[in-house]
């Protein structure tokens, strides 16, 4: 495509100097030079203004521009911080239900802990009840000598049971009296021997149990028992037959009261007692002579009673 | 292996001896040597020594009291731990037995479990 064609300038000559008609002309153009350098002036004032705006407005938006990239930084990281979180958050409730399991584990031992613990108190007791019901037996079978099997008899009710005041009573052969074989810090004068089935008995309860055969022992506290309100009374059997009574009048003061064991050695001596001191008053008849063992072996064929 | 304790106990009574051999039998590493009284404790005191004695106040020949007296005089067994056993509440025995040299007591009717703790006391055993 050719170029647009260019318009050559024309020459033209210059005017002739105006002459005094033609001043007024003169001032207006002085005048519309002045608006046009005013005219000038504002525009390159506005202009430094406008450049001014420009850059301060550069500037600003410089600011603006820094200040977002800062916000931007930081929402970053706290972004990141937010996935750390997140995952401590995670960590944390995988930790918690970690030790929410191990408590449960710790629970769950300590309970078995406990569950073991009083199991072994109650074997504990348990071993020491029979424990003591085997000593007193042992003691109690040991010998046939009389004086040792009341020795063994009165210590095991001392030491083992606790008794402090007590007696221990027979049957006489018309069983109508009850007789003092053993005994400690019993009144002998009036319970030496006991009268049965008097109108007023000097020992109601030791009679009462003597006919009956049922054991009197007190449960609770053992403070106020006496000789009119014994601790305990505990018939002894020979075969099914009452054949004397144990009567505890008191106990020593550090027992409160009679426990588990007592009852289990009350148990024993009901149905040891009796046949120990029976065993033994037989020997001493017999002038300490052990029985013929000829007969021992006969007997071998005898039918046991049923 | 376990270090092995040694314990003499001095009662005249069969029975309360064989009760307290029995309860000592649950305590372990523990050997007991019996003695019927005193003097028969000092006997099986003299060139033995023991870790712990227990011994009973009444009996008879020479009573624990008189024991306890001859046992922290001899420079063997000066330091050995000694436990009494007492009937009801012999408040005057048990402190002269204090007073004389013996560390604890026991008052009859004894327990197992209570003999058993105060010879683990004495003896500074755990469980």
């Amino acid at each position: 495509m050719a170029p647009p064609a260019v318009k050559k300038p024309q020459k033209t000559k210059p005017e002739p100097p105006k002459r005094k008609s033609e001043r007024p002309r003169a001032a207006s153009a002085t005048s519309d030079r002045a608006r046009m350098e005013t005219f000038v002036q504002q525009f390159f004032h506005k202009g430094a203004q406008l450049t001014e705006e420009l850059l301060q407005e550069n500037e600003h938006l410089r600011k603006a521009h820094l200040q977002l990239e800062s916000e931007n930084a930081a929402l970053r990281t706290q972004l990141a911080s937010d996935h750390a979180m997140r995952d401590l958050l995670r960590k944390i409730k995988q930790l918690e239900k970690e030790k929410d399991e191990l408590l449960s584990h710790v629970h769950e031992a300590e309970m078995q802990s406990t569950r073991f613990g009083a199991r072994f108190h109650e074997m504990e007791e348990e071993l020491s009840k029979l424990a003591n019901v085997y000593v007193a037996s042992y003691q109690l079978h040991s010998t046939l000598n009389l004086q040792s099997v009341v020795k063994h008899l009165k210590e095991l009710l001392q030491q083992l049971v606790g008794a402090q005041h007590y007696g221990v009573f027979m049957a006489d052969p018309s069983r109508k009296h009850l007789l003092l074989v053993a005994g400690e810090g019993i009144d002998e004068r009036k319970l030496a021997r006991i009268s049965l089935g008097a109108d007023d008995p000097v020992s109601p309860f030791a009679e009462r149990v003597f006919l009956t055969g049922v054991a009197r022992i007190t449960e609770g506290p053992l403070g106020h028992a006496s000789e009119r309100a014994p601790a305990a009374v505990l018939p002894m059997h020979f075969d099914d037959r009452v054949v004397g009574v144990i009567v505890i009048h008191t106990v020593f003061p550090q027992k409160p009261s009679f426990g588990a064991v007592d009852f289990e050695l009350f148990k024993m001596l009901g149905a040891h007692a009796a046949s120990a001191l029976a065993g033994a008053l037989l020997y001493a008849a017999a002038d300490t002579k052990l029985p013929d063992a000829t007969k021992l072996s006969s007997a071998r064929q005898t039918p046991v009673p049923s | 292996m376990s270090a092995e304790y040694t314990c003499l106990v001095v009662e005249d009574s069969p029975m309360m001896r064989q009760l307290l051999v029995f309860a000592l039998s649950r305590v372990k590493n523990l050997k007991v040597t019996e003695a019927d009284d005193g003097v028969d404790g000092l006997r099986k005191l003299a060139g033995n020594k023991f870790d712990l004695i227990l011994t009973d106040i009444n009996m008879p020949i020479m009573d624990g009291l008189k024991l306890v007296k001859r046992v922290r005089s001899d420079p063997m067994h000066k330091e050995t731990p000694i436990i009494i056993i007492t009937t009801e509440g012999s408040t005057e025995d048990r402190q002269r037995a204090l007073q004389l040299g013996a560390n604890a007591y026991i008052t009859k009717p004894i327990q197992a479990p209570q003999v058993i703790a105060k010879v683990k006391e004495l003896l500074k055993m755990s469980g």
